[in-house]
């Protein structure tokens, strides 16, 4: 089989695994965008409720955990375990997807859900990296500098991440739009270096790639 | 007692080369301890669940293929064990090696030291020099509410604090939060321990200087307290307790294991509750009155005085809760000897008990005052409300013998006893109300004296005198037994074994048979109001 010609990508970089131009298939195809926002708000069966982040909303920090149809996720995942403990970490999802991320307020309000007491949840929530214990921008930016990543420039990659939203690391630009972190190990480790903004991954990314990226990312919201 | 059939199987195994037969489902680190050996543990406490998470308490077991955590290991028939072979102390001294990595070394001011796990074992087995370079993490401390204070760098992450919190106390307000070595201890950000009836325990059971009591924050140093087995004095659960004592003083209280009263545990209340035992201005030699003037005179005059002058007569006698079995017995034996009459005591009483969950067998008490149900027992009476106040009328006007033992009168006006043709005060402290005493003679305090309490269940229980009594103060038993021994001219208990033999309610019951743990006597007359949960 013949290599087809590149396909013609928005920007020459940031790749994506599909990118070698195999595959007769569309860049959002392969991210799976279509998946985004298309699940039922309810959170479809239970098994899948839980699930991070289905649906993309408004996040503001002071939303009700939960109302309507986030109250209807949150009954279902309650459904799906032995106890009020275990549904713990789904909830935090739910209430992270919700607030944007867990302050402090947010712990005691899901521990007063679950009946749990306050200092654990702090204690749960603090373990998990993926917890935002802090509000983040629009665009949460991981970029990954474990070994892979890091031997293939990831370091620059995080530079340059810093330097278009002129922050420092877990800070949030003025316009609210971005918060750069470093990530361990993504497990994208064939395609470095590897950098997840919100859910989405972004694979062999190199640091010229930045601006036009993040231009993308204002524009399109995604 | 147990049936044969009943019997626990038995095991036996090889520890350091000795045999030791012990009970199926022993742990190792158990059995250890009675072949003689302590393998050293964190996390592990006798107390509270075992997550086998500090990895210090590993040994060698033949035919394992790794170390095994010998605190949920369960002994088996044959297990040959080496706890002191190179592989356990060679994988000891790692570990140990890995707590020190970012422990501050500060010993010289930390109040744990002299009492420390981490010390010890570091000093037994650890490596003689660090060979860390890189910069240590700084927590800094924190104020945990209520008596605790934490010192975050010492912590050693055993999660024995947490684990009380969970599983005795029952409200888990502390947490493990974030993780990997910026792991720390905390409560609900400003949340804190007040509130809680029992968080004093976290800080004896954390095996290093992490929590400290802010009470005994640099008070004394470890090495330098006495320690003294006693029963606390502060309610009628009477919790086994240790005093600790330097320069004639009640340093701190610390529990002492007694499963069948309080676990090992004791309550916050009956913890920081000491201060009164080193209450200064004593009464320290006995006094005569003569007109308004109080004499200051020796025990020979003032018992052969106090002798000529008790006629026989009618007797109404207060005595008080927080005297011992021994010195109520007396008490009694002597005013039936002059005929008999009214013994009443006053006690303050708590609005309600406060149960500590994960032990119900121990509650604060609403009784105030370890001694109640000896009292009871020996059929005297309460008066007075519930502030250990008022009730004494009758006797604060009465006109034949008033005997006053061990209760201070506070309360009471100066004209108490103004009738009296004889009035006796025995007490700690002097008062007004005991202006008008003929004689006033020094009492020792429990801390003083040895003695037995009955607590809640008339568990009856000893406790040995660990400080020295001021002046001449002397236990009111011998005092009395004195007394009497003058009156009768027949000789009478010199010794506290001998006062409390001298207690029918007892039966065959003497020190030997109580030991350390106690025994019930009678099974309670009164019962406790309900609220108490579980047993
Ligand atoms: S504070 Fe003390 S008891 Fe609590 S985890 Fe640390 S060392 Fe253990
Ligand atoms: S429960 Fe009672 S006996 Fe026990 S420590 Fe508290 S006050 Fe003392």
């Amino acid at each position: 089989m013949s290599p087809k010609e590149p396909m013609d990508t928005p920007f020459h970089n940031p790749g994506w695994a599909g990118n070698t131009g195999e595959f007769d298939l569309t860049e959002d195809q392969v991210r799976g965008d279509d998946f985004v926002g298309s699940r039922p708000l309810a959170g479809a069966h239970p098994s899948s409720s839980a699930s991070y982040p289905y649906v993309l909303v408004d996040k503001h920090p002071e939303s009700p955990l939960f109302e309507g149809p986030y109250r209807e996720r949150f009954d279902k995942i309650l459904t799906r375990y032995p106890d009020t403990r275990a549904a713990l970490l789904p909830v935090l999802n739910l209430a992270q997807e919700v607030r944007g991320h867990v302050s402090p307020e947010t712990m005691d309000r899901v521990g007063e859900l679950l009946d749990l007491e306050p200092a654990y949840v702090r204690g749960v929530v603090t373990f998990y990296t993926m917890y935002n214990k802090r509000p983040v921008g629009r665009f949460l930016i991981q970029v990954c500098t474990n070994i892979s990543c890091n031997l293939c420039g990831a370091d620059e990659v995080m530079d340059a991440f810093l330097r278009y939203s002129n922050t420092e690391p877990g800070e949030t630009s003025e316009d609210g739009d971005f918060t750069v972190i470093e990530a361990e190990c993504l497990a994208g480790c064939g395609f470095p270096t590897c950098v997840q903004i919100n859910s989405r991954y972004y694979e062999n990314v190199k640091a010229g790639d930045i601006p036009s990226l993040c231009e993308r990312l204002r524009a399109d919201g995604k | 007692m147990a049936d044969h059939a009943d019997l626990p199987e038995t095991v036996t195994l090889t520890i350091d080369g000795q045999q030791v037969t012990v009970p199926k489902g022993t742990s190792i680190l158990h059995a250890a301890e009675q072949a003689g050996t302590q393998v050293p543990h964190y996390c592990y406490h006798a107390g509270l669940s075992a997550p086998a998470m500090c990895r210090l308490c590993l040994v060698e077991v033949e035919k394992a293929p790794k170390l095994l955590p010998s605190c949920v290991t369960q002994v088996a028939e044959g297990q040959v064990v080496h706890t002191q072979s190179d592989k356990s102390l060679t994988m000891r001294r790692g570990v140990l090696e890995f707590y020190l990595h970012n422990h501050p070394l500060d010993c010289p001011i930390c109040d744990q030291s002299g009492e420390c796990k981490l010390q010890d074992y570091a000093h037994e087995e650890g490596r003689p020099h660090g060979r860390v370079r890189e910069p240590k993490r700084v927590f800094g401390r924190d104020d945990f509410g209520g008596d605790v204070l934490f010192y975050g760098d010492r912590c050693v992450m055993c999660t024995r604090c947490v684990r009380f919190m969970n599983e005795v106390e029952q409200d888990p307000r502390l947490a493990v939060v974030e993780r990997g070595d910026r792991s720390i201890i905390d409560t609900f950000f400003d949340e804190g321990l007040e509130g809680t009836n029992f968080h004093g325990n976290v800080v004896d059971i954390c095996p290093v200087g992490a929590l400290l009591s802010k009470d005994f924050l640099f008070k004394q140093r470890a090495w330098d307290l006495s320690h003294t087995d006693s029963v606390c004095p502060n309610c009628s659960q009477g919790c086994n307790i240790e005093l600790h004592t330097r320069d004639n003083l009640v340093q701190r209280l610390r529990p002492r294991p007694n499963l069948d009263v309080n676990g090992h545990w004791m309550c916050d209340e009956g913890r920081l509750d000491y201060e009164w035992i080193n209450r200064g201005g004593r009464l320290e030699v006995p006094l005569v009155r003569d007109g308004k003037e109080f004499h200051a005179t020796d025990w020979k005059e003032a018992l052969v005085g106090l002798v000529r002058e008790l006629g026989a007569g009618p007797v109404r006698a207060l005595v008080s809760p927080r005297l011992s079995n021994e010195d109520l017995g007396a008490a009694r034996a002597l005013v039936d000897q002059l005929g008999g009459g009214d013994l009443v005591y006053r006690s303050r009483r708590a609005p309600e008990e406060l149960v500590l969950k994960g032990f119900p067998k121990l509650a604060r008490r609403r009784d105030l005052a370890p001694n109640v149900n000896g009292a009871d027992l020996l059929g005297m009476s309460r008066v007075g409300d519930n502030d250990g106040t008022g009730g004494l009328e009758g006797l604060a006007s009465h006109d034949g013998i008033v005997l006053v033992v061990g209760d201070d009168l506070e309360d009471q006006p100066p004209t108490f006893g103004k009738e009296a043709a004889l009035y006796v005060f025995l007490g700690t402290h002097s008062s007004e109300a005991a202006s008008h005493a003929h004689f006033t003679l020094p009492l020792t305090t429990f801390a003083e004296q040895e003695g037995t309490f009955t607590n809640h269940e008339n568990r009856v229980q000893r406790f040995w005198s660990g400080l020295p009594a001021p002046g001449a103060a002397r236990p009111a038993w011998l005092i009395l037994w004195a007394l009497l021994a003058e009156h009768t001219g027949q000789t009478q208990p010199t010794r506290p074994e001998e006062a409390f033999v001298t207690v029918s309610e007892f039966g065959d019951v003497t020190y030997e048979t109580l030991g350390k743990q106690g025994v019930i006597v009678t099974p309670p007359t009164r019962q406790e109001p309900a609220g108490a949960i579980g047993d």
